[in-house]
């Protein structure tokens, strides 16, 4: 799948850089690092105690209790310590300077565009342990654009880059202002304009109207590389005959993700809000062959289809929270279900997401699938093994083994434990985050900034900032006067739902 | 008011004097936190007629009808902030200080049964801090009674004030528009404030001139008394400041030694020593990820964690959250998270808060003779990792563990 994708000229050029990208990687990356941890939780087997894991070149040589530290490299003393995988945050819309544009059908575009490296969102993500994200457009959409999985590290976008065609964003929950009917009937308009489109293609060929061709036949060129050939149409749910006449070149760019889509060169993240978007998204998917590269992005309240999305076959992305609070129409009673239980009873598999927030990041939600009744390994598994599985990335991160990225974080206890904080972490063996370094931890963690420093949140010129001693944090009452009243607006109208009136 | 104490005796006086089945329990835990003393390794608790009768160590699971990993007594929630919203405060003026919280509740709504199943068993309801000087609290039980009557712990425990923007934010002044129903005063952070020693000061002068007395000034002179203590919401500093700098100018003025409880005072960290000098108590509002809560304010993550070591009584609060990891059963592992020691986080949600406003006999510890509000946890308590999977309201068992552990679902 990985490599099918090279045939796609637009994705091609990413792969230069990418390859430029790892030489330069390489060629610095020569020192080696090692980190001593008194607990790894390796994903892969049993835990070690008091190990050692040697990463050279960015990728893990050596893990173990036996592994000797070698005399020349840079060593992380972890030995009080805990040692796990990073976390694979498997669906994500932060980073970016909007989530979403306005476009319905929008496949041509991608978020490489959108992610803005020093956004304080992956300065989140470390403080977090998280180290692989698959960044892609937001929920309210048709079709979204093209993901990235990305690292929370790098000041370019080739730098965080880990895989460029993450896949494409689908939504069949209605986009705003849209109905389901509506948000169905434009999901399925964007493959019959597709296929429309290719179908004009092919009759204009047979007409000879295909004028770029016939031009570059009677210049004696090619129309370049592999744009120029025709071939026909892979993809076994429907297919355009006769495509083969057609120069891919001639397809028209805005449509030709949705085309690598159906011939099966990009997968989908197809969102679900509601129990019954489900059925919408699994029949697109089906009817137009990509059922099989279709990862659902869902809520909680999605255990109510979670039968069809066994019988399907496709993984979920659940996002939080995992409890799921449900109200009785007419009495206004509340209920709670724990949703991974009722999806893992239909066995469908399951990676966490945090939904983009940071009191529920990817800790707290296997933290939170133990209360609920999980295995510690498997709960932590949701946040790292899977999620890298459903993103492809099963053989580079998820665990800790010889062979894969030296992603690691080293954490003050158990990684799942509320006290617990990151101390350290490694991705691709450059140690990017050291907690007694963050500035801003400081200022979370005893509201003190360091003395000169700006103050955080707010803008010493436009916002008001208390004068109260040196280095004290200030902030802008204007923002967040309005954010509460949002909240309390948010409220009033919750309870007056609890009245079931 | 002594309607509703009537009630509730009679209540009491009706309830069998044999042994009722239905509230009486033998609980078995790992660990019993106690929250008076060591917690015990293996313990028992005996519940019978919906009250403590033995706490013992040892035991063990199968003699027992509950079992589970951990007890707590039941959490306090001293700004549950379980009230009608802006429908259930007074407009007329900005001091209703006769207002007693209690008309304006409304038994039925759901938070009540969110609260309790999460572990909150009783509560402090106020007001909604759109007046400056709000009405009266009252404590009471989350689940138990059907009538409210029952719930009650104890009335007019304290006094509801508001410092900061929000009883000023609706107002607006009459000038240059038509008269309606807003127009009125104070609209500024310092009009709130003058509104606040303006009561209190013609209160304690009619003392002496019957004719300066109002409505609610009998209240407002009892908390200067120190007969109940006054919960003045005040997130930031300078309200922070502002509070504290009125409780002194009150013992200053020879009018009393008011008994100050600051509620959601996120910004207690910044001047602690002014804190820890004042004698007032502190309720710090929910942790917030990123440190911004309520009128822009900002609370450390080891704001707890340095009020302990000031010897400064706080407790901590969930504002009614929704969300699980807002909710008061989390709040203690977020100011372990800052440092606090277990002990310390477990009192700051059970028996500081039942002392704050004198209710301390009845609630707040595992102990023979007090209510028996017991929360069973299938963890060490506020984790992350652990549950509510039980909770015991006078005995009554609100939420049941054994039914838990099948419905949810094992991993299998």
């Amino acid at each position: 799948m990985l490599l099918n994708t090279v045939r796609n000229a637009a994705l091609r050029s990413t792969f230069t850089v990418l390859a430029f990208a790892v030489t330069a990687a390489v060629a610095l990356a020569q020192d080696r690092i090692a980190i001593k941890a008194g607990r790894i939780i390796t994903q892969s087997g049993p835990e070690i105690q008091n190990g050692v894991i040697v990463i050279e070149n960015g990728r893990i040589t050596a893990i173990g209790a036996d592994v000797k530290v070698p005399w020349d490299v840079t060593v992380i003393d972890g030995s009080k310590m805990t040692a796990m995988p990073g976390f694979v945050e498997a669906h994500s819309f932060r980073g970016m300077d909007r989530p979403n544009e306005n476009v319905d059908v929008a496949p041509f575009l991608s978020v490489r565009d959108s992610i803005d490296p020093i956004a304080f969102y992956f300065e989140e993500c470390l403080r977090y342990g998280i180290t692989t994200i698959n960044i892609q457009q937001g929920n309210n959409c048709v079709v979204g654009g093209q993901g990235l999985v990305v690292k929370p590290f790098g000041l370019t976008i080739e730098e965080m880059l880990v895989r460029p065609d993450a896949g494409l964003k689908l939504s069949a929950t209605p986009k705003f202002g849209f109905s389901s009917a509506t948000q169905a009937q434009a999901l399925r308009n964007a493959f019959g304009e597709l296929r429309r489109h290719l179908e004009q293609l092919v009759a204009d060929a047979k007409d000879g109207k295909d004028r770029a061709r016939r031009e570059a036949l009677f210049q004696g060129r090619d129309l370049e590389g592999e744009k120029g050939k025709g071939k026909p149409m892979a993809g076994s749910a429907w297919k355009v005959d006769g495509l083969e006449l057609v120069a891919r070149g001639e397809v028209d760019q805005k449509q030709e993700p949705l085309l690598d889509l159906v011939e099966g060169k990009l997968n989908a993240y197809f969102y679900c809000g509601r129990a019954m978007d489900v059925r919408t998204a699994l029949e697109v998917a089906r009817e137009n062959g990509f059922l099989a590269r279709t990862t659902l992005v869902v809520d909680g309240s999605c255990w109510k289809a979670a039968a069809q999305i066994a019988e399907a076959g496709v993984p979920i992305i659940l996002g939080a929270p995992l409890v799921v609070i449900e109200r009785d129409p007419i009495t206004g009673k509340e209920s709670e279900v724990f949703a991974p239980a009722k999806f893992q009873e239909k066995g469908v598999r399951i990676a966490f997401s945090s939904s983009n927030s940071t009191t529920e990041s990817l800790w707290f939600q296997a933290a939170t699938a133990v209360a609920n009744g999980w295995p510690r390994e498997k709960a932590l598994e949701a946040v790292t093994k899977n999620p890298a599985e459903f993103l492809g990335l099963g053989k580079r991160v998820g665990s800790l083994e010889v062979g894969k990225d030296g992603n690691v974080v080293l954490c003050s206890g158990d990684p799942l434990s509320i006290t617990s904080t990151v101390q350290y972490v490694v991705i691709e063996g450059k140690q990017v985050y050291d907690r007694s370094k963050d500035i801003r931890v400081k200022s979370l963690v005893e509201g003190k900034l360091p003395a000169g420093t700006t103050p955080m949140g707010g803008d010493a010129e436009a916002g008001h900032v208390h004068d109260d001693g040196c280095g004290t944090i200030g902030h802008t009452d204007a923002q967040d006067e309005k954010k509460d009243e949002k909240k309390e607006d948010k409220k009033d109208g919750d309870e007056k739902k609890g009245d079931g009136r | 008011m002594s309607a509703w104490y009537l009630a509730t005796v009679l209540a009491l006086g009706a309830a069998p004097a044999n042994e009722d089945e239905s509230r009486s329990w033998t609980v078995f835990a790992d660990k019993v936190y106690t929250a008076a003393g060591d917690p015990l390794d293996g313990g028992t608790v005996e519940v019978s007629n919906g009250k403590i009768s033995a706490v013992s160590p040892g035991g063990s699971a199968g003699d027992a009808k509950l079992s589970v990993a951990a007890v707590t007594p039941g959490l306090i929630d001293l700004s549950a902030r379980i009230h009608g919203g802006t429908q259930s405060v007074e407009q007329a003026s900005e001091t209703i200080a006769h207002l007693s919280t209690l008309d304006g509740l409304d038994r039925f709504v759901e938070d009540w049964n969110r609260q309790a199943r999460n572990g909150v068993t009783c509560v402090m309801a106020s007001t909604y801090d759109d007046a400056v000087i709000g009405g009266l609290s009252i404590a009471l039980k989350t689940a138990g009674g059907d009538a409210l009557a029952e719930r009650i712990v104890k009335t007019d425990v304290a006094l509801r004030a508001a410092m900061g923007q929000q009883p000023s934010q609706r107002n607006h002044p009459a000038a240059g528009r038509p008269t309606d129903f807003f127009s009125r005063r104070p609209t500024t952070r310092m009009g709130v404030e003058w509104t606040l020693r303006d009561r209190f000061f013609e209160a304690a002068y009619s003392k002496q001139d019957a004719a300066r007395a109002f409505p609610g000034s009998d209240v407002l002179l009892s908390v200067l008394a120190g007969e109940r203590p006054i919960a003045m919401q005040a997130w930031s500093t300078q309200d922070i400041r502002t509070a504290i700098f009125w409780k002194e100018e009150m013992e200053r003025e020879g009018f009393g030694r008011p008994k100050l409880i600051l509620d959601a005072a996120a910004e207690a960290w910044k001047e602690p020593e002014l804190l820890a000098r004042s004698g007032a108590a502190v309720v710090l509002p929910p942790h917030p990820a990123q440190g911004r809560t309520g009128e822009g304010s900002f609370m450390a993550l080891d704001t707890a964690k340095l009020l302990f070591e000031l010897g400064v009584p706080f407790a901590l609060s969930g504002h009614n959250a929704i969300e699980k990891s807002s909710q008061l059963a989390l709040q203690p592992g977020y100011a372990m998270r800052g440092g606090l020691p277990f002990d310390a986080a477990l009192q700051a949600v059970t028996i500081t808060p039942a002392r704050m406003i004198g209710i301390e006999k009845r609630v707040g510890s595992i102990e023979v003779g007090k209510d028996a509000d017991l929360v069973l946890w299938n963890g060490k308590p506020f984790e992350a990792t652990s549950r509510v999977v039980g909770v015991l309201v006078d005995g009554r068992l609100i939420l049941d563990p054994r039914a838990q552990s099948t419905e949810q679902g094992e991993a299998k």
